[in-house]
């Protein structure tokens, strides 16, 4: 985390004091977990849980352009131009990492792990363009997603992360921070992208999330990623995800390992 | 590390699998359910418990039967509920793989294997006679790909199959106002059940899992369970993990090869027994399959030791040399399109 610059000529006492605090706090926010006391502040209105947390129950999806490309570009044949969603603009790649990801890139249509069906991994799996769900109880926050059946279970009990082990989707601790659930997830391994353009990651990903509930139908995602192995320093992408208010709305299948036995068996709707 | 040596026992457990699929095929006797061997005289007519615990109650009012849950193995001396004992291979535990080979789950103290309930009581599966040859064509089969058991191809195993004990045999039960919602450890599956009294979805919108529409009966929690997939032959909603050398064709151990129609429904009853044991019921329907609906019930989830946590299984992606090993079936470079 880059240290801000502070100016203090001519510079009233009160407002350096305000500068030294904000620089303790971006230090701070180099290791997520510890966030300043500012943050618990907000000006969340919408319904509550029994025990006081904005209610995120219900069914939940991100528009945008993120599972294409969270940087910015421009639109290629299928694919939607985008702001980026990436704080600063670009993913602070070391060199090799750059051209590992412009490899990918080229690649993307068979090197993409999407597209042999494997699980989507964190912070993919919450802007697929697919909805999910979200189930919140006191100590668990349990997360369904529509694609291949994906889910999180987030402890809140302060049971510790497991050791020894690689997850897809990632082993995920939670914690409310005022209105904002952090969710603090490692053990991700090496073999998910964050979207199709083929950025990518190592085994030593640590991702913290923010869910900041706005009102009872969205939520500011931001996303802060951390590995030494591929990125120069921790980045951010943030996001609005919104609350589906269909009636009856409920999660269905996209069974993506089915379509996989389609296509190899010749079946209808595989596209052979 | 624990992960690796589970993928691997399941591995081992799908292998022993295949082989006694086949096996059972081969010996199994012929004909119709008439000419199953004789019950055995450990098949009491199924009665359902009934159960004078009052579980606490969620803010919003149901029973409150949230939390982490193991599978309790299935008796041993029965196997899985329809397999007669006078068939079943000698001192051969259920799931062995998954409770010998690795450390987890353990069964909580004082959580006991009791013995399962079945109806018809003569243990057999009431196929009907095209139900019974397709079945035999099926496990005749198995080393090919398009007739291997699914829940080998990672495909979701139905209901009631994913609460039939198998190697990663977890369940996290959620509950938050109008819905019951239910996490299986194999193979990352889940259901959300709404208890609002809304009707079924449309007839074409078709899931792994089925359509869940549930409703508390008292204490019990009653799902309806239907919209099944019908994607393929290898959708085999029950079935226990591995299959037993020996039991009839129409047995549930076998359990195999038995490709549900459209009309596929499940009524499942969870009776909550104590503060730590949950008993299940799964009536199971289906005209174009079965001769008559039939019943299978046992004490099916114990609640987790306070250490427990879940761990992901991700069937699919590890599957690929599996496939290829068990029927010559190379997957790896098929790619498909995702939105």
């Amino acid at each position: 985390m880059k240290r801000p610059v502070i100016v203090t000529a001519g510079v009233p006492t009160i407002l350096l004091v305000i500068g030294l605090v904000a620089a303790a706090q971006a230090q701070r926010g180099a290791n997520p977990l510890r966030t300043p006391a500012a943050a618990a502040v907000s000006a969340y209105n919408g319904p509550r849980t029994p025990d006081g947390k904005p209610d995120l129950n219900g069914i939940w999806q991100v528009l945008g352009t993120a599972h294409w490309n969270l940087e910015a570009h421009s639109a290629i044949e299928g694919v939607p131009a985008g702001l980026s969603l990436v704080e600063g603009g670009a993913i602070p790649y070391q060199p090799w990492a750059l051209a590992k990801r412009n490899e990918n890139f080229q690649n993307r249509l068979t090197a993409d792990p999407l597209r042999k069906c494997y699980l989507p991994g964190v912070p993919r799996a919450t802007y697929l363009p697919f909805p999910f769900e979200i189930t919140q109880m006191p100590k668990h926050i349990g997360i369904a997603y529509e694609f291949a059946h994906a889910t999180r279970t987030i402890f809140l009990d302060g049971t510790p992360h497991l050791e020894d082990l690689d997850f897809w989707m990632g082993d995920a601790r939670g914690r409310w921070d005022g209105d904002t659930l952090v969710v603090d997830t490692v053990s991700l391994g090496d073999q998910t992208w964050f979207d199709q353009a083929g950025n990518f990651h190592s085994d030593a990903l640590r991702v913290v999330e923010r869910f900041a509930a706005i009102d009872a139908s969205h939520i500011n995602y931001e996303v802060t990623l951390e590995d030494s192995k591929v990125f120069t320093r921790p980045w951010k992408i943030s996001m609005i995800v919104y609350r589906r208010l269909e009636k009856n709305l409920e999660l269905l299948d996209y069974e993506c390992a089915e379509h996989v036995y389609q296509k190899l068996l010749k079946k209808p709707g595989s596209g052979n | 590390m624990r992960l690796r040596l589970l993928l691997f026992a399941f591995a081992i457990g799908l292998l022993t699998s295949r082989a006694a699929a086949q096996q059972g095929g081969t010996v199994a006797p012929q004909g119709g359910r008439g000419a199953a061997p004789a019950a055995p005289a450990t098949y009491p007519p199924y009665t359902r418990p009934v159960s004078a615990f009052v579980p606490p109650r969620t803010p919003d009012g149901q029973p409150d039967i949230s939390g982490l849950y193991v599978a309790i193995p299935l008796p041993r001396n029965v196997e899985t509920p329809l397999v007669p004992l006078a068939n079943r291979a000698p001192n051969r535990a259920n799931s062995e793989f998954s409770y010998s080979l690795n450390e987890r789950p353990k069964l909580p103290e004082g959580a006991m294997a009791r013995p399962a309930g079945v109806d018809p009581a003569d243990g057999t599966i009431p196929l009907t006679p095209e139900a019974l040859a397709k079945r035999k064509e099926i496990i005749a089969n198995q080393e090919k790909v398009e007739y291997l058991d699914g829940r080998v191809l990672c495909l979701a195993p139905g209901i009631p199959r994913s609460t039939i004990p198998a190697p990663v045999v977890g369940y996290q039960i959620f509950q938050k106002p109008g819905y019951v919602v239910i996490f299986y450890e194999q193979s990352h599956l889940y259901r959300t059940i709404p208890l609002d009294g809304r009707p079924a979805l449309d007839p074409n919108i078709r899931k792994a899992m089925g359509v869940s529409r549930g409703h508390w009966e008292g204490n019990v929690l009653v799902v309806e369970v239907t919209n099944f997939t019908t994607n393929f032959d290898n959708n085999w909603v029950i079935g226990a993990i591995s299959a037993t050398p020996g039991v009839p064709a129409e047995s549930l151990a076998t359990g195999h090869g038995i490709p549900h129609s459209d009309r596929y429904r499940v009524t499942e009853r969870y009776t909550p027994i104590d503060a730590s044991t949950i008993h299940y019921e799964a009536k199971i329907s289906d005209e174009k399959v079965f001769t008559q609906p039939w019943t299978v019930a046992w004490y099916a989830f114990a609640r987790a030791p306070k250490d427990y946590v879940p761990v992901e299984y991700a069937c699919f992606e590890g599957n690929e040399k599996n496939l290829m090993l068990m029927t010559n079936t190379d997957i790896s470079g098929i790619r498909v399109s995702v939105p």
